[in-house]
């Protein structure tokens, strides 16, 4: 009965949808965390080509946690 | 005049059920961004009222109008909305007094079906809907939001595990706000809808609104996007309480999984139409990110209370609604019924809240810890 009554193609695809996302967004945001964290260290300790490098880690992060919340965003607007 | 005083009763029940889907759901949102001290109660609370409010005018689609297709939409009669609406109250506030977080939407579909069962029979109910929009996706939901936050934890403490604590906790507190915002809002768009495609209903019933040129009126929307929103910064402690910190004791890293994973779960449920309930997903979050770091760190006494609240809303919320359906006919057809029953459920409210009262704010208990 479960196999015909469920729609089991949408709910594989929201769970697939829910992986990538959930995951990716904590995935950027960590890594967002340690090119902030090591930007610091790094500019301390005078190493601006690493600090520059985690600089630009911090950036992409942020960049892409940033368009996963508009995502969201739009996804409840049009939906 | 006895239809209008059965729409007016209506109208009210819906925007205090909306006031404790709000007070009752609370909870879902701030319960980490609290407990990890991302943010303070009282901002916590502030915020997500104010997000709850904005996210009911983001879509005005009200596309999952509730109980459509569970029940035969034909036979709904005002008396049996707010048959339904009483039973889902009635549950939201027993399972608020215990501290148990459990689903809004569920409460009310199980009101609904229980009164349409009392009122027209089993034969008016989808038994095999019911199975497939809320029984699976119950069953999904925390399944789901449990992996994923398990996942993305291993995947944040791999990445940070080597970093100094303070800098990594100041990040993921800063990202709670903005994932506990994105959880808010999505509550907001989801949960005001249904007060908004109810009243609405009622309204079409009683004849204000033409069947064919279906709108939702802005009354509708301010009023219901302002009970949620105060409902919300009303603040059901207690199940904040066992969500942030009696599941498990969370650390940042942990709030900013379970509540990113919830979001997108939330969000890829809505993109894809397939409805899920909020408190399913943040609970299964959480524990999935106190379960992906130790077993043992999660109450599991705690959480097998939660699922066996979670087991027993529908036909809980059912049978309050099938036994007001009941109490309103001893009345006849007419007014008189949802008003001895309305007066009645205030007096019951009023005399629990003074007992409580008298033992401690009733409201606020918890809410500095």
């Amino acid at each position: 009965m479960l196999a015909t009554v469920v729609d089991w193609e949408t709910l594989g695809e929201v769970a697939v949808f829910s992986l990538l996302a959930g995951v990716g967004v904590t995935l950027a945001f960590s890594l967002a965390i340690v090119g902030a964290t090591r930007m610091v260290e790094m500019r301390r300790d005078g190493r601006g080509v690493e600090a520059g490098a985690y600089a630009a880690l911090m950036i992409i992060g942020l960049a892409v946690s940033g368009a996963a919340v508009v995502f969201g965003i739009i996804v409840m607007t049009t939906k | 005049m006895s239809d209008d005083v059965i729409l007016v009763i209506v109208v009210v029940t819906a925007l205090a059920f909306d006031f404790t889907n709000g007070f009752h759901d609370t909870a879902n949102v701030v319960a980490t961004s609290i407990s990890t001290r991302a943010l303070s109660p009282r901002l916590a609370v502030g915020l997500a009222a104010m997000l709850n409010f904005a996210g009911a005018f983001i879509s005005l689609e009200v596309a999952a109008t509730v109980a459509k297709g569970i029940v035969n939409a034909d036979a709904i009669t005002s008396t049996i909305v707010f048959a339904g609406l009483v039973g889902a109250i009635a549950w939201n506030l027993i399972t608020w007094y215990f501290g148990l977080p459990s689903s809004s939407s569920h409460a009310l579909i199980g009101g609904v079906v229980g009164a349409m069962i009392a009122a027209v029979g089993w034969s008016a109910v989808d038994g095999e809907s019911l199975v497939a929009k809320v029984f699976v996706p119950a069953l999904i939901a925390p399944i789901v939001a449990f992996s994923v936050a398990g996942i993305a934890i291993l995947v944040a403490y791999r990445i940070v595990g080597r970093l100094r604590p303070g800098p990594v906790n100041r990040g993921f507190r800063l990202g709670q706000v903005v994932s506990g915002g994105m959880l808010a809002l999505a509550h907001g768009t989801n949960d005001a809808q249904k007060t908004m495609g109810i009243i609405t209903l009622a309204l079409i019933a009683h004849g204000n609104i033409d069947p064919n040129n279906f709108h939702v009126p802005t009354w509708v929307v301010l009023s219901s996007a302002t009970a949620i929103a105060l409902g919300t910064y009303s603040g059901g402690w207690r199940i904040i309480r066992t969500m942030g910190s009696r599941i498990i004791k969370m650390d940042t890293a942990q709030g900013f999984s379970a509540q990113g994973a919830g979001a997108a779960v939330i969000l890829a449920s809505s993109h894809f139409g397939y409805p899920l309930s909020t408190t399913h997903v943040i609970s299964g979050g959480v524990m999935g990110a106190g379960a992906a770091r130790r077993l043992s760190a999660v109450k599991w006494g705690v959480a097998g209370n939660m699922i066996v609240a979670w087991i027993l809303t529908i036909p809980m919320a059912g049978a309050i609604g099938g036994a007001t359906y009941g109490i309103t006919r001893i009345f006849g057809t007419g007014a008189v019924g949802p008003v001895v029953v309305s007066l009645a459920g205030i007096v019951a409210i009023a005399v629990v809240f003074a007992r409580r009262v008298q033992r401690g704010s009733v409201l606020t208990a918890g809410a500095g810890s």
